[in-house]
């Protein structure tokens, strides 16, 4: 759906892309990782045709980019860096002029599909209000519904929870879970970890424009070979299970052991009282940080 | 790119196509004498750099002498004409018919008809290239002329022409005139004063058609509704040669008294072409306000003779009569001496004419 | 994407409210005339102003007069600043053109949208004027109304000569406009690419009253706005009106492209 070879954006001396090869594909939800000012933005804005690459190719569903603009963007919904709306006009107006503007229109399903929409991110009830009087989360949801109006295959969304409360967050997670089942491939530009965790079937990491990982996210987080064991009978488990603990405290241990349901019995059956025990997987923000320089908030001209 | 192209288009086009035209200035000087017949209609600019004193009625010369201005003018022949001074925001027209001048003022919303006064101040339709050619190259010698390379104007080769005078007496350094060679018309005229390096005068043809205008163009067609004024006298000069009550001399510091102007009664023209010389007497309510504002010009003189300016190639001189205000105003394109010289002899040779008093 | 535009353009209240400031002053004009019944010395002040006093119907040329030297530039100024730069300011921008709208296209947009404003409140002020005019100023019925040349105006002259000096003063904002809109592409905000507009106009009217720029003047935006008054004159003299036209698809010409050639290159990053 998304593919870059060799990437690259500099603005004067400043490198903000350097040689990025992204690659989703379609079907993912692309967890689009990266600390501010690593350039993930400025990826964005070119997958969009908004920013102009100094080299390197941009191909979005399958298609060139900004070349094929006019073909490829009716099909992507974006949410660019926060939303934006004529301030002084309502919702249902703001969404009918945006869908109004460029190719492919089709004004007879206009009405429809924006009561479609307003239902989905939950502004259904919304009246004729301008937007300028709109809270911050309204207006992230308003966005979100811009993004959607034309029933997108592909949907580039850069932090679409920000501003929204937990209920908000979780209400927009369940309708990009449900758009993504239905089809949609998700391009999901965040600094939250734990959303792109709770959400992304892929994930690339942006370091001071260097893509340093793009990997499944469930092969990221393969087992380590290692289960954790907790219990309040701590020492018993440990004369047990001699020489396998690598880590122990007041409450648990970590035991080099795969098999889980082997442990969990030898344990049981010598008088172990268990209260958890699970094989350890590497945690995103480990794997993140593991990746990328501790400098990365920090401009860094090269 | 776009922007050179912009500006280099039309500055090439006025440039390029310049093909000198073979005519001796003599040669030239008769044909510009030939064309006093012909029928024009065109678009004038002039431009005056003269800062005259501008008492309330010399207001229009003012303007004329020390501006920019516009000009449309239609010409039949020297009897059927009309001259239209635009203004940004109305216009002065002058309809000359046989049966007298009518101007229209559109901001005064005034329509007056005169008589032809046989004196009146400088208008307009005195600056067209044309006319003011033929007052200016008046009673030439031709050994003071020269040839000027061809220009481009209104769309003509038009060959030049310097008239340098000798005469001593003249304060113009040169007048440059060019002409259309084929007929001889006056499509520009530049005065130039002595150690002046710009002209003091500048009148010059936009664009110009020598088809004869229609008859409809140049005759008034009163809207119906307008008042119309008469008027006898139409301006200060026209007053003064009216009911002064003063002779001027026949010959006034060394120049005669020109033919035509003889039959005036009071006023005095002296001189051809560009040395001339013109005396008015005027009485005190037109000169106090005058001598006022000549007093408050930057170079004025208060000398013995009266008070004095010279303002590029003109000279002003007012006399003053020993216990009022009136006196002889003399100007003209004659040397700050020969003006000095013609106020003393007119302060000492005081003729006086039957009083004629006003209707 | 020009429909929506002018939707827009209809829609904002903005536009009203220029608009009816524009007719502030004219309509004030008319009513210190008829209440004085004093016109401006000859010479001095806007064009027409001293023939209304006799013929309501002028107005709206006295009108257009008033308000072409400054307000209409300002306003004119005001809104095309806003067409980009403004909706760069607000994130718009970039969501307009993902949807997507071609760059060329959306300023073509723009420019449209900016002469419909012109169109609208050159309309808007001639239309109240002429009601305004003919109510204080007193309508001669049936008299016909003088040229500026003298002679006499049928109201069918009168109107069609009216028409034309419209369409010639919203032809003489074009120029403005294109300017705004260039500096609307470069500037980061709105006010910024305003004021710049109107800095160029300033130094425009300027120069036009220095004698030592006079090789300058055929090119000055300003040179010949006022010339509609040429189109009253008998007969009509065409010079500057075409002129003016001329100069001012020149500026729209460079203008544009200029900014076309700016907007089309340039990183949207706000």
């Amino acid at each position: 759906m998304i593919t870059t070879r060799g990437l690259t954006k500099r603005f004067g001396q400043i490198v903000a892309v350097d040689h990025l090869d992204l690659d989703v594909r379609e079907g993912d939800i692309y967890g689009f990782l990266g600390a501010n000012g690593s350039g993930k933005t400025t990826t964005v804005r070119m997958l969009l045709g908004l920013v102009l690459a100094t080299s390197g190719e941009i191909s979005v569903l399958g298609q060139a980019m900004p070349a094929s603009a006019r073909a490829v963007l009716p099909e992507v919904g974006a949410l660019v860096e926060g939303p934006a709306a004529y301030r002084n006009l309502s919702g249902r107006v703001n969404l009918a002029l945006f869908d109004a503007m460029g190719p492919e229109r089709d004004p007879s399903t206009r009405d429809k599909r924006i009561e479609e929409v307003l239902e989905k991110v939950g502004l259904a009830a919304v009246d004729k209000r301008p937007v300028r009087a709109y809270s911050l989360g309204m207006r992230q949801r308003l966005g979100l519904a811009g993004a959607l109006l034309r029933r997108p295959r592909l949907l580039v969304l850069d932090e679409p929870t920000n501003g929204l409360d937990p209920q908000g967050i979780r209400e927009i997670r369940a309708l990009l879970l449900q758009l993504h089942a239905a089809g949609t491939t998700i391009f999901l530009s965040s600094h939250l970890l734990a959303e792109v965790e709770q959400l992304c079937t892929r994930v690339g990491v942006l370091d001071q424009g260097r893509l340093v990982i793009q990997e499944e996210l469930a092969t990221l987080q393969q087992p380590t070979g290692r289960t954790l064991v907790r219990t309040p009978d701590v020492q018993l488990a440990r004369g047990l299970l001699d020489g396998q603990v690598e880590h122990h405290d007041d409450a648990s241990l970590l035991v080099r052991v795969t098999d889980v349901a082997a442990l969990n019995s030898r344990l049981v059956t010598r008088g172990v009282r268990v209260e958890e025990l699970s094989p350890e997987r590497r945690a995103l923000e480990d794997i993140v940080l593991a990746a990328t320089q501790p400098t990365s908030d920090q401009l860094t001209g090269r | 790119m776009a922007l050179a192209l912009l500006i280099g288009v039309p500055i090439g086009i006025r440039v390029l196509p310049r093909g000198d035209v073979t005519i001796t200035a003599s040669a030239l000087l008769d044909r510009i004498e030939g064309s006093r017949d012909l029928s024009y209609s065109g678009y004038i600019e002039t431009l005056g750099t003269l800062q005259l004193p501008v008492a309330d009625n010399f207001t229009d010369v003012g303007e004329l002498f020390g501006e920019r201005t516009r000009i449309r003018a239609w010409w039949r022949d020297a009897d059927e004409w009309r001259v239209d001074k635009l203004l940004a925001t109305g216009e002065t027209d002058i309809f000359r018919d046989a049966s007298g001048t009518t101007l229209w003022d559109y901001e005064k919303s005034r329509l007056t008809r005169t008589v032809d006064a046989d004196i009146r101040l400088p208008r307009a339709s005195d600056l067209l290239p044309p006319e003011l050619a033929h007052r200016l190259l008046a009673d030439v010698d031709r050994a003071d002329l020269s040839r000027l390379p061809t220009e481009r104007i209104a769309g003509r080769d038009a060959p030049g022409l310097r008239l340098s005078p000798g005469a001593s007496q003249s304060s113009v350094d040169h007048v440059d005139v060019w002409a259309d060679p084929d007929t001889g018309l006056a499509v520009r005229v530049e005065v130039f004063a002595k150690g002046a390096e710009t002209a003091a005068l500048t009148t010059r043809f936009m664009s110009l058609s020598l088809e004869k205008p229609s008859l409809s163009t140049t005759s008034f067609s009163i809207a119906p509704g307008a008042e119309v004024e008469y008027d006898e006298v139409i301006d200060i000069a026209a007053a003064a040669n009216l009911y002064a009550p003063l002779k001027p001399p026949n010959v006034l510091a060394g120049l005669s008294r020109s033919s035509s102007s003889r039959k005036l009664r009071a006023v005095g023209v002296y001189g051809a072409g560009v040395t001339q010389l013109i005396a008015i007497p005027l009485g005190d309510r037109a000169a106090a306000p005058l001598r006022e504002k000549l007093r408050l010009t930057p170079g004025a003189q208060a000398l013995v003779a009266g008070d004095f300016l010279q303002v590029g190639p003109l000279n002003v001189l007012l006399t003053r009569f020993r216990w009022i205000d009136s006196g002889w105003l003399i100007t003209g394109t004659v040397t700050r001496a020969t003006l000095l010289r013609a106020g003393r002899q007119l302060d000492g040779e005081i003729v006086y004419l039957g009083s004629r008093d006003p209707p | 994407m020009i429909a929506v535009e002018l939707h827009k353009l209809v829609r904002s209240r903005r536009t009203w409210i220029t608009v009816a400031l524009l007719n502030a002053l004219p309509t004030l004009v008319a009513v210190l005339l008829a209440v004085t019944d004093l016109g401006p010395r000859p010479g001095t002040g806007p064009a027409f102003l001293s023939a209304v006093l006799a013929d309501g119907k002028l107005f709206p040329l006295a009108a257009i007069a008033i308000v072409l030297p400054l307000f209409l530039p300002v306003a004119v100024a005001v809104v095309a600043s806003e067409a980009i730069a403004g909706e760069a300011q607000e994130g718009t921008l970039r969501y307009v053109l993902t949807r997507p709208v071609g760059r060329t296209r959306l300023l073509v947009a723009k420019l449209v949208s900016i002469v419909a404003f012109v169109v609208i409140a050159v309309l808007v002020v001639a239309v109240s004027a002429y009601v305004v005019g003919t109510l204080l100023l007193g309508d001669q019925q049936g008299v016909a109304s003088t040229s500026v040349s003298g002679t006499a105006l049928s109201t069918e002259e009168l109107a069609w000569r009216t028409g034309l000096s419209l369409a010639y003063a919203t032809l003489s904002m074009l120029g403005v406009a294109a300017i705004a809109l260039f500096l609307s592409t470069v500037a980061e905000s709105p006010l910024a690419a305003a004021l710049g507009t109107i800095a160029a106009l300033i130094a425009s009217t300027l120069l036009l009253t220095l004698e030592a720029a006079t090789s300058l003047h055929p090119y000055l935006p300003t040179r010949y706005w006022l010339s509609f008054v040429d189109l009253f004159r008998d007969p009509i003299l065409w010079r500057n009106v075409g002129r003016g036209t001329a100069l001012q698809a020149a500026y729209v010409v460079v203008f544009l492209g200029a900014a076309w050639a700016n907007f089309t290159t340039k990183d949207i990053t706000d």
